[in-house]
């Protein structure tokens, strides 16, 4: 009997963790973008150069190097534009996680209880 | 090993074997194939256009690749790099505000998601579909619409970002179309698509 509870827990347990791994893994979608629109339009000072004092300023130069072309103000680095975090394609990758998760929590919980009841039926 | 241990473990596998379908969407799309490499810009001249007013544009039109999205504004993120459009269901392009607008000489610079997380594709998802001389309209605040040709399609590593193919001045209106590709990198891509494209007409 004893033995039946062990092995059902070890069931469910292994079923839980097997489905909460991924679905920690789905949550973590540390977003880049920026809430859009009406960003500051670069109150970035000057670099600095000039002044005596070093006090730290936030790096800047690159943002404003190629001031008056046709593009007004060249952003650093290259854009950030795709979260990928869960599925990207199908549109559901953290739903998919909970229901397939709930599932299998779902299905370790009825079987542990199906062989319990059988277990104590037979009077192993 | 008893009929009920049997019985155990093969619920246990079964209830993994589900877990593990439902946890690895990620997993199971790679990035679109990137397009094969795309000759590198020097746009070859589309048919020329006069070149528009300023007007910030309002709507973008892919009809290659059936994009038809509103037009946010974006301009900089406080470290420097360009905003990109807010991270929702409904995934909208973004024009970098300190680029040129569509139909004005320079490269006016929109930018889309490719994926956008758990909420699925970007708005740019198919952006590695285009092929030179696509069609891509931009209509814009006053009313009008600027049509433009696409003449190149790259896919670069983010390290090493063509800024001044993308930024850089030009003789003629252009359109950059921005958005990641390529491999994927922990929550992000290691390469960005950019569309290079040229005015070809404007009307309303």
């Amino acid at each position: 009997m004893r033995r039946t509870v062990l092995s059902a827990m070890t069931l469910a347990c292994t079923a839980v963790l097997a489905s909460t791994a991924p679905a920690f893994a789905d949550e973590a979608s540390p977003v880049p973008s920026a809430p859009a629109a009406e960003a500051t339009p670069a109150p970035r000072a000057e670099p600095t150069r000039g002044s005596a004092r070093a006090v730290p300023v936030p790096r800047e130069e690159p943002a404003q190097k190629r001031d008056r072309g046709q593009v007004a103000v060249v952003p650093e680095g290259a854009p950030d534009t795709g979260v990928t975090a869960t599925s990207a394609g199908s549109g559901s990758g953290s739903e998919g996680a909970l229901i397939g998760g709930g599932a299998a929590a779902v299905l370790a919980a009825g079987g542990a209880a199906v062989l319990v009841v059988r277990r104590r039926a037979t009077g192993a | 090993m008893t009929p009920f241990s049997r019985r155990a473990f093969t619920a246990a596998a079964a209830a993994s074997l589900l877990a593990g379908c439902g946890g690895h969407p990620a997993g199971r799309t790679t990035a679109a194939p990137s397009t094969g490499g795309r000759p590198p810009s020097s746009p070859s001249p589309a048919k020329a256009a006069r070149p528009l007013g300023r007007s910030v544009p309002v709507r973008l039109l892919i009809p290659a690749i059936g994009v038809d999205t509103p037009v946010i504004r974006l301009g900089l993120a406080p470290d420097g790099r360009v905003q990109v459009p807010p991270v929702t269901a409904h995934d909208r392009a973004g024009w970098y505000r300190h680029s040129p607008t569509p139909g004005q000489v320079g490269p006016a610079v929109i930018l889309g998601h490719v994926t956008v997380g758990s909420f699925g594709d970007g708005v740019f998802r198919h952006l590695t579909g285009l092929r030179r001389g696509d069609r891509v309209v931009a209509r814009l605040e006053n009313g009008t619409a600027a049509e433009f040709a696409v003449t190149a399609v790259r896919t670069v590593a983010k390290a090493d970002f063509p800024a001044d193919d993308v930024y850089g001045d030009v003789d003629r209106p252009e359109l950059r179309l921005i958005t990641c590709g390529g491999p994927r990198s922990g929550d992000g891509y290691l390469d960005n698509v950019i569309v290079f494209a040229a005015l070809t007409s404007a009307g309303p």
